[in-house]
């Protein structure tokens, strides 16, 4: 049998794979059962990494089994099962065993992006804040104390009173 | 337009051109977007599912987004059109396998495309040829602006963007560059790359998206993050990575050349006679061979052939596209065999 990928050199390597319910056969050369292997990324699909955090995050599982959506209906739970959620409430919602998912995603759980252009004033305002704060924070960080003081000033201009964070 | 138009030719994102157009094909960005006062499509019943839809279908539509968008409905399409699509990369696999009223919106010149009831209410993504992932933002900035006066999307000021996996929210942004790394790839530096890029963040994946193998030294690299950066800052953060892996991979290429000339040129010139005169070709193996064949006309080796041309055949001579050219379901056997000569007859034209 010759190598399904090269086409050339006889198939030594016969490897199995399984695509969903299917499973499929590969029969290949060294040369390329060696490339089909080491050049595999081992890039883990989103998914693939929400499942694992999923299973690390746990000593909040407990409180939050009880918690259901009354929106759309989702259990904490199911959603733990099927790792996707089930309306935007569900973010509110399920906030206390969320966020140290999010943290371990992303790196952080505060929004600091585009704001949608028909947000109301506050929601703008208090996106603006937020990277402000991310802006100071640099500064600090490179010791930039001028700038800092700038950027101080600036969340100071900030009229009324927006709460922290959500 | 049909979708039986879109089997001789291709988006003009494979057109060849742009910035470091030799390494990088193109530049994508997509953003996930969910209105507001429905549930997410896990939760959907049938009627909320067809409401989002014809919603969305409906404000596209009338939206000056792009001239002649195409609307194509899944839910009816045929396996061949819909491997078609995800072929040309205008919807993901995840879509076309999909259940329940679903579709897409394309343009004429296929760079914007707008996935209805994906994993998400709506899914837009623009690709552009070439390294060009700020000006492919411009575009993108403006049609999610141009849909949000007709629309609620939604949004919390903690989460930003809220998506039906938490892996997307925030920005609701992933970008991805596709890169055409064949010299690290003979070289085994290939992996070097994967370590630096996974420390800032990033991901390499294989032509087709999520969990998909490389093939045809084709990798795509993007963001994983979506949230606690601005949109600017995680563009920003793939711009400057890009430029290092290309001239790692020119390096590659060079060393190649005074290390091992003969072999190099015979590899490159082997591919091109197969490609030129073989009678069967099997899916694997073309990718193989037009990937040696595009690094032999980078190192102008090969001056009688365009990259258009043989970027283009990266797509066309995948299974949907030669089924639809056909007109009929082909096994692999009658595709190897209408592969290889299409691709001479498209070689032979030159
Ligand atoms: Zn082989
Ligand atoms: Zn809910």
């Amino acid at each position: 049998m010759k190598c399904e990928s090269c086409g050339k050199k006889i198939a030594t390597v016969h490897l199995t794979e399984i695509v969903g319910k299917e499973k499929k056969e590969k029969h290949l050369c060294e040369e390329c059962a060696h490339n089909v292997t080491s050049h595999f990324p081992k890039a883990p699909t989103p998914s693939d990494i929400l499942t694992s955090i999923i299973n690390q995050v746990s000593p909040e599982i407990e409180e939050m089994s009880k918690t259901t959506c009354p929106v759309c209906g989702l259990s904490y739970l199911e959603f733990r099962t099927q790792g996707r959620l089930g309306c935007p409430m569900d973010y509110d919602v399920f906030k206390k065993g969320l966020l140290p998912l999010i943290e371990r995603m992303h790196g952080s759980s505060q929004h600091v992006g585009k704001v949608p252009p028909n947000a109301s004033d506050e929601v703008v305002r208090k996106n603006e804040l937020m990277q402000l704060r991310k802006e100071l924070n640099k500064a600090v960080e490179k010791e930039d104390y001028e700038k800092a003081a700038q950027i101080r000033d600036k969340i100071y201009g900030f009229s009324g009173n927006i709460n922290n964070g959500d | 337009m049909e979708i039986k138009d879109l089997s001789y030719n291709t988006g003009e994102w494979l057109r060849g051109t742009g910035k470091e157009s030799d390494i990088v094909i193109s530049s994508r960005i997509r953003l996930a977007r969910n209105v507001t006062g429905f549930p997410f499509l896990s939760r959907a019943n049938l009627r909320q599912r067809k409401e989002v839809e014809a919603l969305l279908r409906e404000t596209i539509a009338k939206s000056e987004i792009t001239k002649e968008l195409s609307y194509v409905n899944l839910t009816t399409a045929t396996t061949v059109d819909k491997l078609l699509l995800v072929e040309r990369h205008l919807i993901s696999k995840e879509h076309a396998e999909g259940d329940g009223e679903r579709g897409v919106a394309f343009g004429k010149t296929e760079t914007i495309s707008l996935m209805i009831n994906e994993e998400d209410h709506l899914r837009i993504q623009v690709i552009r040829a070439g390294f060009e992932l700020k000006n492919t933002w411009v575009v993108i900035d403006e049609i999610d602006n141009c849909l949000s006066e007709k629309l609620n999307f939604a949004f919390s000021s903690r989460f930003g963007y809220l998506t039906a996996c938490p892996t997307n929210v925030g920005t609701g942004m992933r970008a991805s560059v596709m890169l055409h790394l064949p010299a690290l790839g003979m070289t085994k530096h290939i992996e070097k790359v994967f370590n630096a890029v996974g420390k800032l963040g990033l991901v390499v994946r294989g032509l087709y998206g999520e969990g998909t193998k490389v093939s045809g030294d084709l990798y795509q690299i993007s963001n994983q993050f979506t949230l606690g950066k601005t949109e600017s800052e995680i563009l920003s953060i793939i711009e400057s990575v890009i430029p290092r892996i290309t001239s790692y991979e020119r390096m590659a290429r060079k060393a190649l050349v005074l290390e091992s000339k003969e072999q190099l040129e015979d590899r490159i010139w082997r591919s091109y006679g197969m490609l030129k005169t073989a009678r069967m070709i099997t899916s694997e193996e073309i990718l193989q061979l037009l990937s040696q064949v595009r690094m032999g006309v980078n190192l102008g080796l090969i001056n009688d052939i365009e990259m258009k041309t043989l970027n283009e055949l990266f797509i066309l001579t995948l299974p949907g596209h030669l089924q639809k050219l056909q007109g009929c379901e082909l096994d692999s056997t009658q595709r190897n065999i209408i592969r290889a000569s299409f691709v001479r007859k498209r070689l032979d034209n030159l």
